[in-house]
């Protein structure tokens, strides 16, 4: 191990400094613009029994997220069956499908007239299904989040080293010393990283609750920052509860990843290989079993999406053109934004890593997934108005919405790129010193070989992502900044509920099309 | 390949974002702030701009945020930097704080001629067409919808309903109001009664009127012109607004001119064509609200048949800012239990 005292700093310093500054920034501007004091503000019974119920719900739905991801990773990381590339790149789509399409599948699903209520009427059963209340949260967050797993489960797993498998073939493993010996450390690596993810999507997710919750209860701290932000024109109050958000969430991730720790990964290169659990047959029942809840749950709200495809027509117009325009460059600009900051993040991570910091490295670990935790509408906010007086607001916009979907889309991307760094490192790590490979040439000659695959599935997720964004267009969207989740609401806000469908579809038949290409693009 | 695309991608960005000042050499700007249903596709703004353009001898450019809220969000981020000369869009429960934002300018405009339930008399904001909040329903699967508010809240055999949540929500918010109208201090318990039909609270208009339109409850918080809508574009007859006894909450939208405006001038011609004929006949079915000021030719066919409820509730939009967090936790309580 070569101990380098580096004299520029790691760019990934760098961008962590500047994610700081940026939050930094905006919590300045927002508190600097507020007319009352931030003091005067008190936890109510309210906003007491909002933060029972947003916890409650993100940690069950993160326990079943990750749970039930794992299993399908499992499953399917075992399995080879015909339709398998549609099925990852369904869940590639499923995981970043915008929340209102999300609400409007369950609803079309599991709805009082929805496909299960018709199915039930037709079985003769008068009753009704209700998907208002913690059921419809839960199906929405799992459908999101489990699908986000299973991808992360499933391209970890891929780096279980050959010689493993064949070492497990030697000593005649069954399936039980394979899970234990193989799978497990490998999953257990991406937890913390996983978990605290999902966790503050479920926390911070405020359509999704505030819509199927069935009632005002039901919200997270978001809607009161919302509320904050935007009707009451309380800068100081949305501060402090953005704050108190970020503290939750902090103190979180934070004891998950000092909870579990990373495995080391052996030091060679992984080759596809024929596990030799799969012909157990204990475990291909479990395997069909998993898979049949997987399509279960999957399948018909994808299929739901399919109801857009009646108003297709009446939507392809120029207005559908350049707003699809719109959302292609806003989704490359910020897709490449989201990968070069993960990239240089997860390399300064690695860089005290080696250098034995251990701490250090977890906190650039940690930074991703903690922005998320700062509501995009204040950050947006806070931003902007630092912004104000130097540009115009529509200038503002157009600087704006590819820098906070990167930000949105960079923990999405960490938890693809920063594993495949590390198992570079240290499969090759050394090596590379000897030879005092180092920069962009250890870039292209080392770490681009592995890295290909996860940067693909990155790039797809975070571009998929920052397409059917809609925080931050709800503000300062409309002239020339149109996006296609604009034009959905536009149409919704026109009694437009086909069209608006139909644009849902366009935005979900897109996720899976990237999802499908970053696939192919991974194997050759 | 992907080193060509992205600055390929930042170029077009670039172009659509900045170019935009550079064709407003010639002619004057009027910028003209409002929601994103006004100009959309299906809303009136595209040719409320060209009948503008033909007069004026200038641009005029909708710069446009989600809803009235998000406008008025947006107007107190920008502040004195604000770029827009006329902001179209607002409602009677966001007046107050929009005007204690300090940016607008009297309008100076002529308000004899306008059609309102109410008297008019604001200096600074002009209504720009109004409607009832009423409960919309699908004959075909409530047949008898009920009578007055006071049993839509209380019967606990009631019809389910949908409806908007009063913290994100400008309807959600007129229906709390309206609750008070009718029921004084017992409004909390009359909510507590309703909950239970309350399929659920949605962040906006759009999700509710969705839900509904999906078959989720069987009304839907709405506006009394909505089943306007069904009948013009849809030939559908089979929706209603139900009429209630005490009376309908009055929903007024509002537009102002900014005291910051580089055109001052043309923020005021603007104002002035708002309560004319050419802006007026297209609000009914582009807008799918009552004219301020009624068009020559009358109201158009979808409109007939219409409720016409006899009291209207408006709000003194002081009294409404200052108390609005206090009902707002009373309502909270009521229904979060």
């Amino acid at each position: 191990m070569t101990i380098r005292t580096p004299r520029l700093p790691h760019p990934g310093a760098l961008v962590a400094l500047g994610l700081a500054a940026l939050a930094a920034l905006s919590f300045g501007a927002l508190v600097g613009a507020a007319e009352t004091r931030a003091g005067a503000f008190a936890l109510d019974p309210y906003l007491r029994r909002v933060l029972v119920f947003a916890l409650t719900q993100a940690l069950l739905s993160t326990a079943l997220s990750v749970g039930f991801g794992a299993a399908l990773a499992l499953a399917l990381a075992r399995r080879r069956f015909p339709g398998r590339d549609l099925v990852l790149a369904g869940l590639g789509a499923a995981a970043v499908m915008p929340a209102i399409v999300v609400v409007f599948c369950v609803v079309a699903v599991y709805g009082r007239s929805g496909w299960l209520a018709a199915g039930l009427d037709a079985l003769g059963s008068s009753a009704r299904p209700n998907p208002f209340g913690w059921t419809g949260i839960l199906i929405a967050h799992v459908f999101l989040n489990a699908a986000l797993a299973a991808r992360v489960f499933l391209d970890a797993l891929a780096r279980v080293p050959a010689e493993h498998w064949r070492l497990a073939a030697i000593l005649g493993f069954g399936p039980l010393a394979t899970l234990r010996h193989l799978d497990w450390p490998i999953l257990k690596s991406e937890l913390p990283g996983l978990a605290g993810l999902v966790f503050l999507l479920c926390f911070t997710s405020f359509a999704i609750v505030l819509t199927l919750g069935g009632g005002p209860g039901k919200a997270t701290l978001e809607v009161a920052i919302f509320e904050a932000l935007k009707v009451d024109l309380d800068f100081a109050r949305a501060a402090v509860l953005a704050g108190l958000q970020l503290a939750i969430c902090l103190s979180l991730t934070l004891s998950l990843h000092w909870a579990v720790t990373r495995a080391p990964v052996a030091p060679t290169q992984s080759l596809p290989v024929a596990r030799p659990d799969a012909a157990d047959p204990r475990l291909r029942r479990l395997d069909l079993a998993v898979l049949a809840l997987g399509a279960a749950l999957f399948a018909p709200l994808l299929a739901a999406t399919l109801t857009g495809a009646a108003a297709l027509p009446r939507v392809l117009d120029a207005d559908l053109a350049y707003a699809a325009g719109v959302s292609v460059a806003i989704a490359l600009v910020s897709a490449g934004l989201a990968c070069a900051l993960a990239l240089a993040l997860a390399g300064a991570a690695q860089a005290a890593r080696s250098r034995r910091r251990p701490g250090v490295a977890a906190a650039y670990d940690l930074l991703p997934a903690l922005v998320l935790a700062i509501p995009p509408f204040a950050l947006t906010a806070g931003l902007f108005l630092a912004l104000r007086g130097l540009v115009s607001p529509t200038q503002a916009g157009f600087l704006l919405l590819p820098l906070v979907n990167a930000i949105g889309a960079l923990p999405f991307a960490y938890r693809f790129l920063a594993p495949a760094l590390a198992t570079t490192q240290e499969r090759y790590g050394r090596l590379a010193a000897l030879l005092g490979l180092t920069g962009r040439a250890r870039l292209a000659i080392v770490d681009w070989p592995t890295l290909r695959r996860p940067f693909a599935g990155a790039f797809a997720l975070a571009a998929a992502l920052s397409f059917g964004d809609f925080g931050i267009v709800a503000l300062f969207g409309g002239g020339a900044l149109r996006t296609l989740p604009y034009l959905l609401y536009e149409r919704l806000g026109s009694y437009r509920l086909d069209e608006a469908a139909a644009i849902g579809l366009i935005l979900v038949a897109t996720a899976f099309l990237l999802s499908a290409l970053a696939a192919r693009t991974a194997r050759c | 390949m992907k080193h060509a695309t992205l600055p390929a991608a930042a170029l077009v960005l670039a172009a659509a974002g900045f170019a935009t000042p550079a064709a407003a050499q010639d002619a004057p700007t009027l910028r003209v702030y409002t929601y994103s249903s006004f100009v959309g596709r299906y809303g009136p703004g595209e040719a409320i701009e060209a009948r503008f353009e033909a007069r004026c001898g200038c641009n005029l450019e909708w710069v446009t945020a989600d809803d009235a809220g998000s406008l008025l969000g947006r107007l107190r981020l920008e502040g004195e930097h604000s770029p827009a000369d006329v902001v179209l869009g607002l409602d009677m429960n966001l007046a107050e704080q929009a005007r204690a934002l300090g940016l607008f300018a009297p309008h100076g405009a002529d308000t004899s001629g306008l059609d309102l339930p109410i008297a008019w008399e604001d200096e600074v904001f002009l209504p720009f067409d109004w409607g009832y909040l009423a409960f919309v329903y699908d004959e075909t699967r409530l047949s008898e919808p009920p009578a007055t508010l006071e049993a839509l809240f209380t019967d606990p055999d009631g019809p389910t309903v949908v409806l908007q949540d009063a913290r994100t929500s400008a309807p959600g918010f007129g229906l709390l109001l309206w609750s008070e109208a009718v029921f004084g201090d017992g409004f909390p318990e009359a909510w507590a009664a309703l909950s239970p039909r309350v399929v659920t609270f949605t962040n906006g208009w759009s999700e509710a009127y969705g839900l509904f339109l999906e078959g989720e409850a069987d009304m839907v918080l709405s506006y009394a012109t909505s089943p306007a809508y069904h009948r013009a574009v849809e030939g559908e007859e089979k929706y209603h607004a139900a009429e209630f006894a005490e009376g309908h909450y009055l929903h007024v939208e509002i537009a102002a001119a900014t005291r910051t405006s580089d055109e001052p001038e043309l923020a005021r011609d603007f104002l002035a064509f708002m309560l004319s004929d050419g802006f007026q006949s297209l609000i009914p079915e582009g807008n799918w609200m009552y004219p301020a000021a009624m068009p020559d030719a009358g109201l158009p066919e979808s409109f007939e048949g219409l409720i016409t409820p006899d009291e209207a509730f408006l709000f003194d939009p002081a009294r409404v800012a200052a108390e609005r967090r206090a009902l707002l936790d009373a309502w909270l309580e009521a229904t979060s239990r």
